[in-house]
This record gives structure tokens, C-alpha cells and sequence, in this order.
């Protein structure tokens, strides 16, 4: 405890989560105050203004590398910028969104439980150590529990929240499972010393306990990511939950399961062989085919439904395949023959955030077009809205186009940087070969299967008559949020720059590997 | 160079304004069909400068030639040259080349490129060339008789009905305009969009909804595979210094380059690059071909199109046949034979060509069979798309100019006879042929319109599409074809041709001759009317271009010279390579050009009579920098 450089970086981890801190102080004062006067309006206000401090810490701080990562809990490299950014602005999206639900006998706790779980998110995104890590997750998570059985009223919300808890807490075993086989292996929790560690041990021989490790930890992450096959509890929680709620966990778990991935697979440093796994293993061929298997059986099942928000579930399990389409094509790049186009997590990162544009909008139309006697539960209760609430509909229409991926929608974009980096990855390796250019095909057809039950929607919504009144619902924010998503699922659709521009500066494509430019010199 | 600044922005103005009109237009409610016709008649006032002044310039252009043994280097001609690009940087300084632009959608690139040169960049990269100016005036034109046609019969939200149909024409003419890939594509999928809700909420029976997310889902299932046969195209093709870049001119230039690379390597004995490449190009080929088969469509991908056009409202059935199906011809055009040109003459005409064929016949048999007018018309379109796509894998001067004339030739018949439907639906609201009988005497006005529309169809001397099929005949007759030891596709699209002739009788025999036989009228008691002065603007309008394009074809086909050479020199190499011998250029150019052959008065003639059409006002502005040559 005596190097100053050590205690340099323990101090200034505080600095390094400032907002985070600042997010769940909020949330600690609307917790102990709620109690005495609990208000919607006035928490709704206390929270965006503690979101609005956290933006503005997140801006003003200045923070830089600390001087020891082998001993940082916290690293603020690019995409943990990203992630916080990220989540901070859904987190006040979302406050706004959930306006329609929350009232006054849980406005405190629904807000708080809010800011937590945000600020669980962007600590994973930052998260340098298994034991942060398994933490920032664990933050993520309970607020969630608690949100999901809040409004518990009926006997389908209260299984939504059992099913949710359960299977939770089990992934979260699993991963401590797999956490403790990385730490035997090289008696460090931080996961900079991790990656070296293994890193330096499978360019000497392979490791396979590293690759149980590995195993165990994708299994887990799959839970939160809706990987098939640990994506069963999707559809009854999406189901069962309360939309806004619903609208969060479609969202805020993916974006921390798939920065936590990368950064325990070390995808997210600036030297593509300094991963801790060797990809000539048979690592990217298990995530080629949790993607493969994870777009397909979402979208298949997503046919079958008639429940919009069990089709949105499975909607959303098959969108988690494309993103993982990203994490294989990372993973492929320790035998790339040249300077790589798109890193594979650059790729994901922008068809997250267009993913939680177009998720968490739907959802906000579902939750405004809902009223406690009229909840829009299957898509027939959709019928007529074009009429009967245009605006709505529009926004809808919009965001369900860009889940089919066509062009001018922000999911456009994301597919199309996926797509070719789907096709820039090598096709010498013997155990890959050509199969990213397969997986490419299989996210076409699929996409294409998906434009079927997402334009049942839209033909609904349009081609039919209403079935019952419009709704008079008052709850303008989340209106308000449906429609600043949809302009924004446009804009980015339209002009997708700012944000390739700024994935790609969180995580710049990593440089050729040495290897391969010696060998083609 | 003012004039070409001030066409740049009107070239940007093409594509915009009718974005602009599906925003307004809604706006006006009642009044929308009027300021729709008005924004569509400023819209081809537009394309009308555009055309005049882009054909005058083309005139000017220098043709590319090649020495007789080219080098790696001389390929870099073997491009499109889109001229009055907006966007681009400074004037521009050498016509060789054609424009850029500097408008980047989004960039790929890692690091910072030094200024001028293009980065991996999907760009706004628009343009004019030989190939896609009359296309563009085409989907000008054609959106007037749509609103003339739709203007009685469009009741509900008709300012909602106009708005889509301005966004479906931005598509189409987006998609003619675009030179970046990734552009076309997005102008591609973007038709689909206004096309899903015109047939679904405008549509006319009861199966309109399935129609409607059929035609979608179908025509976005092959479009999916395009589009990841596009990016198949750019990653294997990357500039000389790795980066990728997503311009169709720049792509050619690239593909060129890498196969005279592999076919020289292949001569001297080592064969394995070449053939690599081949076996690229054919998966890109067939992912290619997937999204612009449905569109076309070519047999056995078309079972979209008899629901999607029986049900739409007549006025999208227009657009759809005359518009939207020269999107997958186009899009072989511009894509397929540049970019994949070894696969398109060694896979086009054997597979492709052999749908294409068997739908030739296939698709007349279904004509014959229609009990419905719609339906006859729809087949005969599928048919006479079959002999186009045919022609266009003959990869020859003669079948590339005659497909790119027929695209036009064929949106403007049969558009027009779709239009022409509107006549009885409007009235009847059935196109049923044994319902009718008799018509010539009835509605003598409308019957000759509907004769010369038929004929024009057919290919009777004289009317457009008979110079363009006699064309595209001539390009099938090239022995040099892979795979072809026979002419079994001229003689199958002859057989076509008389086919067509057959059903079209057939109809106008049930239909105008036989004793008079109607239905009954849509509003009863009411006499019913004859041709209205609407609808005589409307098609009247169409004969008559029908009528100056099959007397006055070669302006269409002069502009588009220079660059059908251009790929036909690309099919020439391409055979070369797939033939194993070297390749050598032969300049079949005539030096001295052939004067017009048409006589001056005959087109001021022309020009007196189509006062409000406009097409005939292009040809006069076109003629008269002939002259001073």
C-alpha cells in the first residue's frame, strides 16, 4: 500500500463513478423521502434532475487512465464512455416513458429502482474487475426484481416477476461459476491481469479450463442477452411485466450483457491477439452458433404469436442474434490478413443503440395505446389505430420498418454495418472457413422472416377497422418519448454518422495483427 | 459551367421534390389531387431541362476508346460517367471521368484519408447518365396519367393516396439516379414501402391485404439477398490501395482491373485466380440476381404479381408495371452485368435466360387463359419483361441498347393500358371480359385509344416497342454467347412476340367487336359517358409519345450509346475471359456519324402538337443542337 502509483488509482476510482454515485444518491433520496410524499410529478422531476446532474458530472469530470489498471476496479476507455452515455439518456427516456404506470403508490420506488439499475449499467460498461463486474450486474438486476413485482396485480404479472427472479439468480450463479474458474487460473479478480495472464498462457499451450471458464460465463451473459437457449423466460416476462418495465429489461440487459462479453472476452482492447481465448479454439464457432440459433428460433417463434408483446419478446431474443453476429466477427479478427473495416463491436454498439430506439419505442406506444380497463394485449387490439390515433400509429410504423431493417430506419444501418463485417471477416481458417459469410445469409433470410410478423402489425394497425374507441390517455411524456424516438430512429436512419462516428471512436477497429502484416510483407 | 451548376441542382430537385410533395400534399385533403397534379407537372418540367440539356451535353462527350490490346491501365475507362453529380467539389475539369461527390452518408474509414481522395464512404452520389436519363423522364411523365386516372376513383384520404404515390416515384427515380451502391439499394427498398399501403388500404378486392404484405414480404425476402450480395461486391472488389469504397463507377473500374489481373496470369497458365474469381462471381451473381428476379419479375418468382396487380387500385397498377418492374431490369443493368459480368455471360443467358424464356411462353399461355383484362395485361407484362431480361444477358451493343428502350417502350405501353382500365372501372368497376361486348361502338373514342395502346404493345411497325423488340432480337442473335450453340432465345422470343400478338387480339376481339354486351353501370339510371377530356389528356398523351418514339427512336438510342459500349466492351472482355482467349478491342465505332436520318419539319411538327405533352417538347430542345452540327 506504500506504491503512490497504487494508491493514486484506488483514490481516484471515486472520480472514475461520479455519476453512477450521483445516480443512485438520487435514488437513495427518492427512496427515504418517498415515503413521506409520494408524488409523481415531484419524483418524476427530482429523478430527471438527478439523470440531468449525473449528464453533467459525466461531461465536466475529467477523468484519465488510471496509472495502474492491473489494479483499477474501474476503466474509463471509450466504451465504457459510450455505455455510460447510453444509458444515461435512456434512463431519461425511460422516465419518461413510464409515466403512463407509475402512480402515486409507487412513483417513488418506480423511479428509484430506475436510476439504479441505470447506474448499474454504465458501471458494467466500466467494470475492470470479476468482482465490479459481478456487482454492476447485480445492480442491474434487483432494481428489476423490485420494478417487475411492484404493479404485481394479477396472477400473470406476479408470474412474470417469480419467473424473472428465479432464472436470474440462477445466471448469476452460473457466472460466479465461471468466475471462480478464472480466478484459479490466475488468482486475480482484475480483469486486466486476466487477459494478460491467459493471453500469455494459450500462445504456450491450450488451456481448456479457460475455455470452461469461458463457456460458463457466455451461458450466463446468454441469460441477459436472450441467447437461445436461455432466452425461455423472454416471452412470459415481456408477457406479464408492465410495459415500461418491459420496455427497460428489453434494453438495459442486452446493453450491459454485450459490453460485459466483450470485455471478458478482451474484444474491446486496441491489439486483436491480446485476447484471453485462443480463436482458433472453437470460441467463435460456439458464438457463430448461439447466433445462428438464436436468430432463427426468435424469429421462428416469433411467427407463431398472436400477443404483441410475446411476439416483441421473441422480436427482441432474434435481434440478440444479430447482435451477437458482432461478437463473432470480433472474435474473428486475431486472423484477419489486413487492416479490418469494422471492428464487429463497433457494429454492435450502433445496432444497440438503434435497437433500444426502436424496443423501447414500441413499447412506449404499447404502454400509451393501453389503458388499465383496455390493455393492448394482442395484436388485434391494435386494429384500426391508424385511424383512430395516427400519430401513435406512425411512430409505430416506424419503429416496427426499422425492426425489419429497411432502409432510412436506424435498424437499417446497424444491420448493414453488421452485414459487412460479417463479409470483411477471414475465410482461411480452418475450423471458420466461409462460415461468416453463411451467417451473413442466415441474418438476410431471417430478416426477411421477421419483415412477416412485424408487417402483420402494420397491416393491422392500417388495413383495418377500429375495434374499439380511441383511448383518451393522458400520459403525455411517454407520447412525448414515442415520438422523440421515432424522429430519432429516422434521423439516425437517415444520417447514420453521428453514431458510427461515435461507436467507432469508443471502439476504434483494432489494428492489424503483427503477425499478418509481417507475413504479408 | 452555369448551366451544368444550375442542373445539378435540379438533378438533386428530381429526387427531392417528390419527397417534398408525399410530405405537403397530405396536408391539402380534398385539394390534394389538384396540387398533386400541379407539384407533378413542375416535377416534369424539371425533368424536361434536365433531359434536354444532359442530352445535349452527352452529345459533347468524348466516346472512350481502348488500343486494341489493353492493359491493366486502359480498363479504367470501362465506367459509367455520371455527369451534373451535386455535391461535387469545384468545377468540373475532364469529362472522362464523370463527377463525385463530396456528400458522405457514412464513412467506414479508420483513419483520416488525405483530402481528395474518397474514403470508404457511402455517399449521396447521384447523377445522370446515358442510361438512366430516359428512365427518369419516363417516371416524370408517367405519374401524370396515375392522377389523372386515379382522380375520380381515389374517394377515401385522397391526400394521404397522392403523398404515397410522390414517395413511390422519389423511389424509382432514386433508384435510376443512384451511383452508390448502398444509395441504390436504400431507393430500392424504399418503393416498397408506399407500394405496401397503396395496395393495402387503396386496394380494390377483398384480398388486398394479403396482396399487399405478399408483394412485400416476396419482393424484401429477394432484396435481402441483394443487399448482401452488394456488400459481397464491395468487399471483394477494394481499391488498388485496400480501402473499399461503395461507387458504382469506381467498382467497375476495380472489377475491371482484378479480373485482367487474374485473365493474365491465366493465359500465361495459372488459372486458379481467374477461376477463384469466377467462383466468387457466381455466388455474388446468384445473391444478386435473387432480389432483382422477384422484382423483375422473371418465372418462377413472379406469383407476387398477378395478386399485387389485380388488386391494386388501377392508378398504383400503373405504376407498378410501368415504374417498379424497371427497377430489377435496371438494377441488372447497373449492377449485375458491371460488377459480376463473367458470371452474367457465363450463368445469364444458360439460367437466367432459360426462366426468363419458359416465362416468355409460360406467361402468354397465362395471358390467353386471364378471363380478366388486369390479368392479361399483368401476363403480358410478365412476357414482355422476360424477352427484356433475355435480351439484356445477350450482353451485346444491340440487346443492352434495345432493353434500355425497352424499358421505356414498355412502361409507357403498358402503363398505358393499365390507365386505360381505369376507363371501365371508373364506370363499371370490373375488368371482367365476358361481362363486356360490343365496346367499339359504344365508346368509339376510347376503343381507337385502346388499339393503339394494344398495338403499340404488340410491336406494329411504326409504334415504340417494335424498334426496341427488333433490337433486342438483333442482341440475341450473337453466336458468341456461352452456352448458346442454338438461337433458341430469339427464337423463343420471337414466339413470344407472336403470342402477345394473339391474346392482345383475342381480348380486343371479346371485348370492342362481338354484340354489344355491358355490365352493370357503377351508378345506375345515369347514361354512361364517353372518353372525358381527363381522360383523353391522359392517354391520348401516351399514344402519341408511343407514336414519336417508334418514329423518332434513335435520340433515345444515340444518348445511351456511349455508355452501352461501355458495357458491351465489359460483356466483350468478359466472354474473352470465359473463353480462355486474349482479348482485343475492335472499334466497330463508324467514324463519320450518320446524320439524323428524320428530315427537321417532321419533329417541329411534333413539337406543335404536343402542346402540354412534354416529351415531344424534349425532342425539339433535343434536335436542335443536331442541326447547328
Amino acid at each position: 500500500m506504500t506504491d503512490p502509483l497504487l494508491q493514486q488509482t484506488l483514490k481516484g476510482v471515486f472520480r472514475l463513478a461520479a455519476p453512477e454515485t450521483t445516480l443512485i444518491a438520487t435514488a437513495c433520496v427518492v427512496f427515504l423521502f418517498g415515503c413521506l410524499h409520494n408524488r409523481r410529478w415531484l419524483w418524476f422531476v427530482v429523478s430527471l434532475l438527478g439523470v440531468g446532474l449525473a449528464a453533467v458530472l459525466a461531461g465536466t469530470v475529467k477523468t484519465q487512465m488510471p496509472p495502474l489498471l492491473t489494479a483499477s476496479a474501474l476503466i474509463p476507455d471509450g466504451a465504457a464512455e459510450f455505455v455510460r452515455w447510453v444509458s444515461l439518456i435512456t434512463a431519461a427516456v425511460l422516465l419518461f416513458v413510464s409515466w403512463a404506470e407509475v402512480d402515486r403508490s409507487n412513483a417513488s420506488e418506480y423511479y428509484g429502482c430506475l436510476l439504479i439499475a441505470a447506474a448499474g449499467v454504465s458501471l458494467v460498461g466500466r467494470a475492470n474487475d470479476l468482482i465490479t463486474l459481478f456487482l454492476a450486474l447485480e445492480l442491474l438486476s434487483i432494481p428489476t426484481y423490485v420494478l417487475l413485482y411492484l404493479p404485481a396485480k394479477n396472477k400473470l404479472n406476479q408470474e412474470a416477476a417469480a419467473k424473472y427472479f428465479l432464472l436470474s439468480v440462477m445466471s448469476s450463479a452460473v457466472m460466479l461459476f465461471g468466475f471462480s474458474y478464472l480466478y484459479g487460473l490466475t488468482g486475480s479478480t482484475n480483469l486486466t491481469v486476466i487477459t494478460d495472464a491467459l493471453t500469455k498462457a494459450h500462445t504456450e499451450s491450450l488451456n481448456p479450463m479457460a475455455l470452461v471458464g469461458a463457456v460458463l460465463v457466455i451461458a450466463a451473459i446468454g441469460f441477459r442477452i436472450t441467447a437461445v437457449p436461455f432466452h425461455f423466460y423472454a416471452p412470459d416476462v415481456y408477457e406479464g411485466g408492465p410495459a415500461g418495465v418491459v420496455a427497460q429489461l428489453a434494453f438495459f440487459p442486452k446493453l450491459a450483457g454485450f459490453v460485459a462479453l466483450a470485455r471478458l472476452l478482451g474484444l474491446l482492447g486496441a491489439d486483436v491477439r491480446h485476447i484471453p481465448f485462443d480463436a482458433n479454439t472453437q470460441l467463435p464457432l460456439l458464438i457463430w452458433i448461439l447466433a445462428a440459433l438464436t436468430m432463427c428460433i426468435g424469429n421462428v417463434l416469433a411467427l407463431l404469436q398472436d400477443n404483441v408483446r410475446r411476439m416483441l419478446a421473441y422480436s427482441s431474443v432474434a435481434h440478440g442474434g444479430y447482435m451477437l453476429m458482432g461478437i463473432v466477427i470480433a472474435s474473428s479478427l486475431p486472423d484477419a490478413t489486413g487492416q479490418p473495416g469494422i471492428g464487429g463491436v463497433d457494429a454492435l454498439l450502433v445496432y444497440l443503440v438503434a435497437y433500444g430506439m426502436m424496443t423501447i419505442g414500441a413499447f412506449a406506444v404499447i404502454l400509451f395505446l393501453s389503458t388499465p380497463e383496455r390493455p393492448v394485449d394482442s395484436i388485434d387490439d391494435l386494429a384500426g389505430v391508424g385511424k383512430s390515433n395516427p400519430i401513435c400509429a406512425v411512430a409505430m410504423t416506424i419503429f416496427l420498418f426499422s425492426l425489419i431493417g429497411l432502409p432510412l430506419t436506424a435498424g437499417f444501418a446497424g444491420k448493414l454495418l453488421l452485414f459487412v463485417g460479417a463479409f470483411s471477416a477471414p475465410t482461411h481458417t480452418p475450423a471458420m472457413r466461409n462460415l461468416y459469410q453463411v451467417m451473413a445469409v442466415i441474418a438476410a433470410v431471417n430478416a426477411a422472416v421477421g419483415a412477416y410478423y412485424y408487417l402483420r402489425v402494420v397491416g393491422v394497425m392500417y388495413f383495418r377497422t377500429p375495434l374499439r374507441p380511441a383511448t383518451r390517455s393522458r400520459a403525455v411524456p411517454t407520447f412525448l418519448a414515442a415520438v422523440a424516438l421515432a424522429g430519432a430512429t429516422l434521423f439516425f436512419g437517415i444520417y447514420p454518422e453521428p453514431i458510427v462516428k461515435a461507436a467507432r471512436k469508443a471502439v476504434p477497429v483494432p489494428a492489424a495483427p503483427q503477425k499478418a502484416v509481417a507475413e504479408t510483407r | 459551367m452555369t448551366t451544368y451548376a444550375v442542373i445539378r441542382v435540379l438533378v438533386l430537385l428530381l429526387v427531392l421534390l417528390p419527397l417534398l410533395s408525399a410530405v405537403v400534399v397530405p396536408v391539402f385533403g380534398r385539394a390534394a389531387r389538384r396540387v398533386s397534379l400541379l407539384l407533378a407537372l413542375v416535377h416534369l418540367g424539371l425533368t424536361a431541362a434536365v433531359v434536354v440539356i444532359a442530352v445535349a451535353w452527352f452529345d459533347t462527350r468524348t466516346p472512350i476508346s481502348l488500343p486494341s490490346v489493353p492493359t491493366h491501365d486502359d480498363f479504367k475507362v470501362l465506367r459509367f460517367r455520371p455527369e451534373f453529380v451535386p455535391g461535387e467539389a469545384g468545377p468540373r475539369v475532364s469529362s472522362d471521368v464523370g463527377g463525385h461527390t463530396s456528400w458522405t452518408l457514412f464513412s467506414l474509414q479508420n483513419k483520416q484519408t488525405p483530402p481528395g481522395k474518397s474514403g470508404p464512404n457511402v455517399q449521396f452520389y447521384i447523377g445522370v447518365d446515358g442510361l438512366n436519363v430516359w428512365l427518369v423522364a419516363l417516371a416524370s411523365l408517367m405519374l401524370i396519367p396515375v392522377i389523372l386516372v386515379s382522380w375520380e376513383s381515389v374517394k377515401e384520404k385522397p391526400g394521404a393516396f397522392f403523398g404515397w404515390l410522390f414517395l413511390l416515384q422519389a423511389g424509382v427515380i432514386g433508384a435510376f439516379l443512384s451511383f452508390d451502391v448502398i444509395l441504390f439499394y436504400i431507393f430500392f427498398e424504399l418503393t416498397l414501402i408506399p407500394a405496401f399501403f397503396l395496395i393495402g388500404k387503396w386496394g380494390m378486392g377483398s384480398g388486398r391485404r394479403d396482396a399487399a404484405r405478399k408483394f412485400f414480404l416476396y419482393t424484401l425476402a429477394g432484396s435481402l439477398l441483394t443487399l448482401v450480395g452488394v456488400i459481397g461486391v464491395v468487399l471483394t472488389n477494394p481499391n488498388p490501395d485496400g480501402t473499399i469504397t461503395f461507387s458504382i463507377p469506381q467498382l467497375m473500374v476495380n472489377v475491371q482491373q482484378g479480373l485482367q489481373t487474374a485473365h493474365q496470369k491465366a493465359l500465361a497458365g495459372d488459372g486458379t485466380e481467374l477461376a477463384a474469381k469466377h467462383a466468387t462471381q457466381f455466388w455474388l451473381f446468384l445473391a444478386l440476381m435473387a432480389g432483382f428476379m422477384v422484382k423483375v419479375p422473371v418465372w418462377p418468382f413472379h406469383t407476387w404479381l398477378p395478386s399485387a396487380y389485380g388488386e391494386a387500385p388501377t392508378g398504383v397498377t400503373v405504376m407498378l408495371s410501368a415504374l417498379m418492374a424497371k427497377l430489377g431490369a435496371f438494377g441488372i443493368l447497373r449492377l449485375v452485368l458491371p460488377l459480376v459480368p463473367d458470371a452474367a455471360i457465363l450463368y445469364g443467358l444458360p439460367v437466367i435466360g432459360g426462366f426468363a424464356a419458359f416465362g416468355i411462353i409460360y406467361a402468354a399461355l397465362c395471358a390467353y387463359a386471364s378471363k380478366d383484362m388486369k390479368m392479361v395485361i399483368a401476363y403480358s407484362s410478365v412476357s414482355h419483361l422476360g424477352f427484356l431480361v433475355l435480351a439484356l444477358f445477350a450482353f451485346n451493343k444491340e440487346g443492352l441498347s434495345g432493353a434500355v428502350l425497352h424499358m421505356v417502350n414498355h412502361g409507357l405501353s403498358t402503363g398505358a393500358l393499365f390507365a386505360a382500365l381505369a376507363f371501365l372501372v371508373d364506370r363499371y368497376n370490373t375488368t371482367e371480359m365476358s361481362k363486356f361486348g360490343g365496346l367499339m361502338g359504344r365508346f368509339p373514342g376510347f376503343a381507337l385509344l385502346f388499339f393503339v395502346l394494344c398495338l403499340a404493345s404488340v410491336g406494329l411497325p411504326g409504334l415504340n416497342n417494335f424498334v426496341s423488340e427488333m433490337l433486342m432480337m438483333a442482341g440475341l442473335f450473337d453466336a458468341r454467347n456461352a452456352g448458346v450453340s442454338r438461337m433458341w432465345p430469339a427464337v423463343i422470343a420471337a414466339i413470344g412476340i407472336f403470342l402477345s400478338a394473339w391474346y392482345t387480339f383475342t381480348m380486343l376481339q371479346r371485348v370492342f367487336f362481338n354484340p354489344l354486351k355491358e355490365p352493370e353501370p357503377v351508378v345506375p339510371d345515369v347514361p354512361v359517358a364517353g372518353v372525358s377530356r381527363r381522360e383523353f389528356v391522359a392517354l391520348g398523351s401516351l399514344a402519341t409519345v408511343c407514336l414519336l418514339l417508334g418514329l423518332f427512336p434513335h435520340v433515345l438510342l444515340d444518348t445511351m450509346k456511349p455508355d452501352v459500349r461501355v458495357l458491351s466492351i465489359i460483356g466483350d472482355s468478359a466472354r474473352a475471359r470465359v473463353g480462355g482467349v486474349p482479348y482485343v478491342y475492335v472499334d466497330d465505332e463508324p467514324k463519320p456519324k450518320p446524320l439524323p436520318a428524320p428530315p427537321a419539319p417532321i419533329i417541329k411538327g411534333g413539337d406543335d402538337k404536343g402542346g402540354k405533352d412534354k416529351k415531344g417538347g424534349k425532342k425539339g430542345g433535343k434536335k436542335d443542337p443536331k442541326a447547328e452540327e
